[in-house]
């Protein structure tokens, strides 16, 4: 193996995804190619509409690309079956969402154990771990406390303890900071940096708002269903048509 | 997960509340018609309960309890002469017309005992004495009906009042006076007409003009003979019909008169079908009611499912998740209205009208229904649930 693949989180090579039927169909990735790294923080951008969640989707083998091959941390996604790839996020998988999508009827610390309930932990273990996680995200003494009471920000912590308390190599934000002010959203992508840096994990971020640009170490911008080209320096992007 | 299930079923108590209500009203509506269905049911047999004897033996075409079609006075003595037979009694069965003071008229079920045994005689008087039966024109009369033959008059309030009748009271049937000597507790009956007892003797005079007036013969086995063998026997040996007097409704046998006649009113009239419907009226208002708002919870909450599902929950844990509400919402739904229709049947009771009896069978049956509509509203949901894209989650 080489010493590239080694580095390599995520690779999708010549992936298609069209959507609808053969005489109405759009596509929604063309021969994408995309590449991540160990260690990472990559954002995905471009126009509305340029496939940006159906990538990620793809990534997170929530879909089945209809072409191209995925591999997420050395593992081959598609040939999954629907089984094998719900096991693969149960384990390898952290997801923040646009809409946080907490679940308004569990308190705080409920909504954090999800995952390690979902992987079969036991309850106590659970508890413990998710406590220590939500001290992380400075939301100490708001886990008995219902989503509902918190504001956006601190609802998006909430998420981001979610994601990261089953420690996931790979972590999926789909746009973190949309619902977000700007000095709120900064903390947020501060924070998912700070608790996401590890060389055995990698963050892929899909965003539409450049004020959260800096805080990612590459930039892929998509364009049409592919990659048109990545960049490292948020600086080199026109950002007039994100 | 399944604490979690439960956290999210009973953090909602707007729709936890609607739930409950749709199922509680269901095993409500399913319990009490139940109940109500099989104490009118069990009213159909009640001169088996007033009335007791271990064998009853009849002409061979009767069908059940209500309908006797009288025998002569010498297949008396042909039943006593079955081997088995310990002693045999006559009774007289009759619905008369009597006369109140008042020139009021009542439908009575008039029974004549053996004025020697006293054999099917009322179990309870609560006023004078079986014995003073044997005076001249005398009848001992259930309590229920002696509030119903009750003297009509003008209470302390100006508004027209019945007094019960009370010993010593007369009334007439067939223009022949009766004296009440007695006062007895009975089970009321389906056809709704006090019972006045009264010797065989005597009530043969108050039915003037019947040819016969043997309605039944009232049997005791000999020591070591079962009332099903003495059946058997006097049935060989007379050509009669015999029959036992078990009225438990889930133990009676073949030979049961009660069971008869039970199955006698199931066929020959509309009430288990008008029943029926309530109870599949609850049914089907638990499984709309229910369904419905259950189907409405994981609506409500199918953003969540599908994270979860993203998260890497199999359709099996979230399957599970939301069996373990429904069922959960379905026990509680269950206890909350079978409660409510014991506490009705209770009040019923009381009342005794209209009859309540609620056998372990009634509740387990309604339990068994109430999950039933639990597992539908469950099965609507997962049905919802699996039909979500675990990708939506990313669509805003």
């Amino acid at each position: 193996m080489s010493a590239q693949a080694h580095t390599v989180a995520v690779r999708a090579s010549g992936v298609d995804m069209f959507f609808g039927t053969p005489d109405n169909q759009v596509v929604a990735l063309k021969q994408a190619d995309f590449e991540a790294r160990r260690g990472e923080l990559i954002m995905l951008v471009g126009p509305s509409g340029c496939g940006k969640t159906t990538l990620l989707s793809v990534i997170a083998g929530t879909l089945t690309p209809q072409a191209g091959t995925v591999e997420v941390f050395g593992q081959r996604l598609d040939g999954l079956g629907q089984e094998e790839l719900t096991s693969f996020r149960r384990k390898n998988l952290g997801f923040v969402f646009q809409s946080f999508n907490l679940i308004p009827t569990l308190s705080v610390i409920e909504n954090v154990m999800v995952p390690l309930l979902i992987q079969g932990r036991p309850y106590d273990e659970a508890h413990a771990r998710s406590l220590a996680i939500i001290d992380k995200v400075g939301l100490k003494g708001r886990e008995d406390g219902r989503p509902n009471a918190l504001s956006g920000g601190q609802q998006q912590r909430v998420a981001i303890a979610r994601a990261l308390v089953h420690e996931p190599p790979l972590l999926i934000c789909d746009e973190p900071t949309s619902a977000l002010d700007k000095d709120t959203g900064a903390h947020i992508m501060q924070l998912v940096r700070d608790l996401s840096r590890s060389p055995e994990r990698c963050v892929v971020v899909v965003t539409h708002d450049h004020r959260i640009f800096r805080f990612a170490d590459r930039i892929a911008e998509m364009e049409d269903g592919r990659i048109s080209r990545v960049v490292d320096d948020p600086k080199l992007l026109d950002t007039t048509h994100l | 997960m399944y604490r979690l299930a439960l956290n999210m079923l009973f953090g909602d108590r707007a729709k936890l509340a609607m739930l409950l209500c749709g199922l509680a009203f269901s095993a409500l509506l399913m319990a009490q018609q139940s109940s109500v269905f099989f104490g009118i049911m069990s009213w159909t047999y009640t001169p088996m309960v007033n009335i007791r004897a271990q064998v009853w033996v009849s002409d061979p075409m009767v069908e059940q309890v209500n309908d006797a079609k009288p025998l002569r006075d010498t297949d008396l003595g042909r039943v006593r002469s079955v081997d088995g037979v310990a002693w045999a009694a006559p009774l007289h069965t009759s619905f008369v017309q009597a006369r109140m003071q008042d020139g009021n008229f009542k439908l009575i079920t008039l029974v004549g005992i053996d004025a020697d045994t006293f054999a099917g005689a009322p179990a309870v008087l609560t006023q004078g004495r079986i014995e003073d039966l044997r005076l001249p024109d005398t009848v001992i009369v259930d309590e229920w009906g002696a509030s119903l033959m009750g003297r009509m008059g003008v209470g302390p309030d100006g508004k027209p009042r019945s007094t019960p009748l009370k010993v010593g009271d007369t009334f007439e049937i067939n223009d022949i006076q009766a004296r009440i000597v007695g006062i007895c507790k009975v089970r009321r009956a389906f056809t709704g007409g006090p019972f006045v007892y009264t010797t065989y003797d005597r009530a043969k005079g108050y039915t003037l003009g019947a040819r016969r007036t043997l309605s039944f013969m009232l049997v005791e086995p000999q020591k070591g003979v079962t009332p099903d063998e003495l059946c058997g026997r006097i049935e060989r040996d007379t050509g009669l019909k015999a029959w036992t007097s078990d009225t438990v409704i889930w133990n009676w046998g073949e030979r049961s008169l009660a069971r008869n006649t039970f199955w006698w009113f199931w066929t020959n009239t509309g009430i288990p079908f008008s029943f029926g419907t309530a109870v599949l009226l609850g049914l089907f208002v638990g499984i709309a009611i229910s369904g419905q708002t259950f189907y409405s919870f994981v609506l409500e909450n199918l953003k969540y499912f599908a994270a979860i599902k993203a998260m890497g929950a199999g359709m099996g844990v979230i399957a599970r998740m939301l069996f373990v509400q429904a069922f959960t919402a379905g026990l509680i739904g269950f206890g909350l209205g079978a409660g409510m229709a014991q506490a009705i049947g209770r009040a019923m009771i009381e009342k005794g009208m209209p009859p309540f009896v609620m056998f372990p069978q009634i509740l387990w049956a309604t339990f068994a229904l109430v999950l039933g509509i639990s597992f539908v509203s469950a099965i609507i949901g997962i049905i919802k649930v699996s039909r979500v894209d675990a990708a939506s989650v990313f669509r805003g």
